[in-house]
């Protein structure tokens, strides 16, 4: 890949962003083809407007070049710039040193096609070559352009200094401005880099935390809920239902893949639903599928569709009066679809009342809470459909694709700065200043050359602000026409279109700058505008200082940049939507596999915490094993409930050291044969390490004791915290109060309750200080 | 007879509420059961004075829905979840549930929960007391010291005849106080028209006054 060789080539920095690489690729491209053209137009037009010194073996030779930047095109798109870019610097001083046969010496030529074609193969390679390459590149082709020209027309007009000096400031202005894009595509790595970083962590929470609940709800609903009533004793013997029920409880908790990636099969999961209604006792249902085989979904998406669905079947056991229905899923790029189609009695839904429970309501409720929709097609006699449909997660990627074009779009604009004003300072100034007599009111031209000098820096301001010009970029382009207007007429016409004419071409840069952000064709055509209202003033005078070929080779050295720049400015647009894109995907992709990992190594924590106990004993009771109505059996069952409630209590993304504590203690008792149930409500504040010991040592000196049930809970309110014990044991040792701890007991039978309250602003503190509670402590 | 019906997708949880009511005294007759909210619409579910409803939690989340169109028809429907968070809890107090009651609490309140359902009295077990105690939401009723003070007491013990030796008061007291309470809460947010019934009663009897409310 031409990306990868780039950066061998560039070699600085090995781990490139993808956006960074997209620039290089599409600039590579971009750059190659661009030479092509101006190459081939400025030499084709010579060739048809101009004799050379030698025609035959000028054509040989425009033909040659042209067929050259062909292959050399092809072979630096394949990636091979060590080979290709040595042979291209000698073929193009080669080209420059045969100067003698294929250009004229003409004062009134402007430029020479072979100066447009070395000057367009050197500002490319600012896009092709790093630093040291493009300096090694360009030294050599001026120097032979210079040489060439020497033996074509020695000491005549052809030989001049300055063109060689302005062609490497050229290509330094060129490289400037590719380092300026570089370095924003650089820089919205870095911002996307970020971006995705704190997205994938939270996708990864998020997805963790949705599996959490749905594990623990299905958990809460299953076999903590078969142990609590088994402990309570209302099943007084084996029963079948119950090592069914027990069954299916250990199947929730090895429940390990099932959700992998956070995905279900939705055609499996309604067959699962479906199958109590279709084996149904008294009125089985025959239900025919038309489905594909598999169909992975969300999780979530995937059990509403389904429950919904077996909403619907149950509707159509009770109302529909037939024996057959179809279940038919599709899936577009949008969303999922299941109907549920019968063709049983129907109904009128325009005659169910509003206010009724309904089916209707039911299913369409449901369904929007996954921003779905349910829809029911019946009527008497003709059968009953029922449309489910839930949308599909469509990527977003505007956000990033924004990013990216405003990344570059700011290198862009602040690299067209620095060109405009070197070009207006450095280039046109000095022609202002050397060509006094070429004008006709000097005064003016200055000021037209101020206008120019202004409306850029106005762009440069709003550019290093970062600001968009808005309606002010007409009245600056309005500005930058009326200022190449009168610069244009106050040049005598003798000198129009050469270098002194030095509005000619130069006050497109302002408009490059203003126009930037413009479609390429609107763009475009500001900038043809502007041009063409030069030539007509010229051509309007009759007299000029050009040729029409200088001022096609003239123009065209010129006005390639400028659109080149338009076309950058577009290429980074699409850029910048492409990359997003690009990166979004990679960014998927790693995020499920993240998921995946975590999901699996959480679900394989959770299945160890309960593998020790939970797991034999409904093992026991699945296969009878074990006989619910024994007493040891029920106490084994409510404690094994009450620990596994503790365990789904627990919020592993938020550490909470005073409920950790407490569980501690909980474990312990449990092991001597106490049932604790434990409950909590409230917010607590962060409590420093002398407070909870203080708060949990009541319970530690109660269960160390304790004999059969123990009440244990939490309460906070706003900075006050209890803790509340109440159990049959000893009485409890005398603890004296402090650090904002007050500690209260109540004899009541043979249960003692005993309260701990830690209240920040009162109680007496150790040591006899002012009562500030924990803060001194802390 | 008190009739009940039972919505929870769990057959034992199922069996144990019919083991209990079948020894309650004054019985109570659980007249259908079953998975499906459905069985609480159809005869003989439809007339059943009390309806008992697990929030069947899943990853569609709890069954607001259910609740809400249950308790709009007037059905007096005691929540009886696994689920014991404050959230939860009073969301489906403000819908207009008669009571909110956790699994865990079943062996010893559900019985009492469904015979005051049935004669339309305020009945507020532990676990709601302590999400009543520990409410910091916006628009929560304003409580006096005591009740908050009752509230989490409540919460914390066993009995009420703890809670008023704790606090000095007559087991009358701590009752009406948290009966008061539950007025107060029935009295905000959502307008249900269990919520309203609640209400009257109170005022008629003399628990609470209008200026409390």
């Amino acid at each position: 890949m031409p990306a990868a060789s780039q950066a061998d080539v560039d070699g600085r920095r090995p781990p490139m962003g993808a956006v960074e690489q997209s620039l290089i690729r599409e600039g590579l491209r971009y750059a190659l083809a661009l030479r092509l053209i101006v190459v081939a137009l400025s030499s084709t037009a010579s060739l048809l407007l101009t004799e050379a010194p030698r025609q035959g073996t000028t054509v040989a030779i425009v033909v040659g070049l042209n067929g050259w930047n062909l292959c050399y095109r092809r072979g630096m798109l394949r990636g091979l710039p060590r080979r290709w870019v040595p042979a291209d610097v000698a073929v193009m001083c080669a080209l420059c040193l045969t100067q003698l046969w294929t250009v004229r010496s003409d004062p009134r030529g402007g430029g020479t096609w072979v100066l447009v074609a070395m000057a367009i193969t050197l500002v490319t390679y600012a896009w092709q070559l790093p630093g040291p390459a493009l300096a090694a590149a360009t030294a050599p082709i001026i120097a032979a352009h210079y040489l060439g020209t020497m033996i074509a027309d020695p000491g005549g007009w052809l030989v001049n200094e300055t063109v060689e000096v302005w062609t490497a400031a050229e290509v330094a202005l060129s490289w400037a401005l590719y380092r300026f894009v570089r370095r924003s595509a650089r820089a919205a790595d870095r911002i996307v880099e970020r971006g995705k970083e704190m997205r994938h962590a939270a996708a990864v929470a998020a997805a963790r935390r949705a599996d959490e609940r749905e594990y623990l709800a299905a958990l809460h609903d299953t076999a903590s809920a078969t142990l609590l009533m088994i402990g309570n004793g209302v099943v007084r013997q084996r029963e079948p239902w119950l090592g069914e029920q027990a069954r299916r409880d250990l199947r929730e908790i090895g429940r390990s893949d099932a959700a992998q990636r956070g995905e279900l099969d939705l055609i499996e999961l309604l067959r699962e639903v479906s199958r109590p209604i279709t084996a149904g006792g008294h009125s089985p249902l025959r239900v025919s599928w038309r489905t594909p085989d598999s169909l992975a979904l969300p999780a979530i998406d995937a059990v509403s569709l389904s429950r919904a669905a077996r909403e619907a079947l149950t509707n159509v056991v009770r109302h529909a009066g037939v024996d057959h229905a179809e279940i038919r899923v599709r899936r577009d790029a949008a969303a999922v679809t299941v109907e549920v189609v019968d063709e049983g009695s129907g109904f009128d839904p325009a005659r169910v009342a509003p206010g009724r429970y309904g089916v209707t309501r039911s299913l369409r409720e449901r369904m929007a809470r996954r921003g779905g929709t349910a829809h029911i097609v019946s009527s008497p006699g003709l059968g009953t459909t029922v449309t489910l449909s839930c949308p599909l997660p469509v990527p977003d990627v505007a956000g990033d694709e924004r990013l990216i074009g405003a990344s570059f779009q700011r290198g862009l604009r602040r690299a067209v700065v620095v060109v405009t004003l070197a070009i207006l300072l450095f280039l046109d100034l000095p022609h202002l200043l050397a060509g006094q007599e070429a004008y006709t009111h000097v005064g003016v031209q200055y000021a037209a050359w101020a206008g120019l000098l202004v409306a850029t820096l106005v762009a440069a301001v709003a550019a290093w602000r970062d600001r968009p010009l808005g309606t002010a970029r007409w009245w600056l382009l309005a500005l930058v026409l009326a200022c190449s207007v009168v610069a244009t007429v106050t040049v005598r016409p003798e000198y129009r279109l050469g270098p002194t004419h030095w509005s000619e071409g130069d006050a497109g840069w302002p408009i490059v700058l203003i126009m930037l952000d413009s479609r390429v064709a609107v763009f475009a055509a500001v900038l043809a505008a502007q041009y063409l209202l030069t030539f007509a003033q010229a051509a309007a005078e009759g007299q000029a200082a050009l040729s029409i070929a200088g001022v096609v080779n003239a123009t065209w050295l010129v006005l390639a940049f400028q659109l080149a720049i338009a076309m950058i400015a577009a290429v980074l647009r699409g850029l910048a939507a492409s990359s997003a894109r690009v990166l979004r995907a990679a960014e998927q992709v790693r995020t499920a596999e993240e998921v995946a990992r975590q999901l699996h190594r959480d679900r394989e924590r959770r299945y160890a915490d309960l593998a020790a106990t939970t797991v034999p004993l409904l093992e026991g009771l699945a296969d009878g094993r074990l006989d619910p109505g024994a007493a040891s059996v029920r106490l084994e069952c409510a404690a094994e409930a009450a620990r596994m409630r503790r365990l789904l209590a627990q919020d592993t993304t938020a550490p909470d050291p005073l409920a950790q504590e407490l569980r501690a203690c909980i474990e312990l008792a449990e092991r001597n044969g106490v049932s604790v149930s434990f409950a909590e409500y409230g917010a607590r504040p962060e409590l420093p390490p002398p407070v909870r010991r203080r708060l949990t040592e009541p319970a530690i000196a109660a269960f160390a004791t304790a004999r059969g049930k123990a009440r244990l809970t939490v309460a906070g309110t706003g900075d006050a915290v209890t803790v509340s014990v109440i159990a049959t044991c000893s009485a409890p040792p005398e603890l004296p109060d402090g650090d904002g701890v007050h500690r209260s007991t109540m004899l009541d039978g043979d249960r003692w309750w005993i309260q701990a309250v830690f209240s920040p602003v009162s109680g007496p503190v150790k040591g006899g200080g002012e009562a500030v509670g924990w803060r001194e402590t802390a | 007879m008190i009739s009940m019906v039972v919505v929870d997708d769990h057959p034992v949880v199922i069996a144990g509420v019919r083991a209990w009511c079948a020894l309650a005294d004054p019985p109570i007759q659980v007249v259908a059961w079953g998975a499906d909210v459905s069985v609480a619409w159809l005869a003989p579910g439809a007339e059943a004075d009390v309806v008992v409803l697990d929030l069947q939690l899943d990853v569609c989340g709890p069954a607001y829905g259910d609740l809400k169109r249950l308790v709009d028809a007037g059905r007096q429907v005691i929540v009886y979840s696994m689920r014991a968070d404050k959230e939860t809890v009073l969301n489906c107090l403000d819908i207009g549930a008669f009571t909110y009651l956790t699994k865990t609490e079943g062996e010893d309140h559900l019985v009492a929960a469904i015979t005051a359902a049935a004669s339309d009295m305020p009945y507020t077990p532990p676990a709601l007391s302590g999400a009543f105690g520990t409410d910091d939401r916006l628009h929560r009723p304003r409580l006096s010291p005591r009740e908050t003070e009752v509230l989490l007491e409540w919460f914390h013990s066993e009995s009420k005849e703890m809670v008023a030796r704790r606090l000095h008061l007559t087991v009358h007291r701590v009752s009406s106080c948290l009966e008061r309470v539950r007025v107060k809460y029935a009295n905000v947010g959502r307008a249900a028209p269990t919520k309203a019934a609640l209400v009257a009663r109170a005022l008629q009897d003399g628990l609470i006054t209008t200026d409390e409310l």
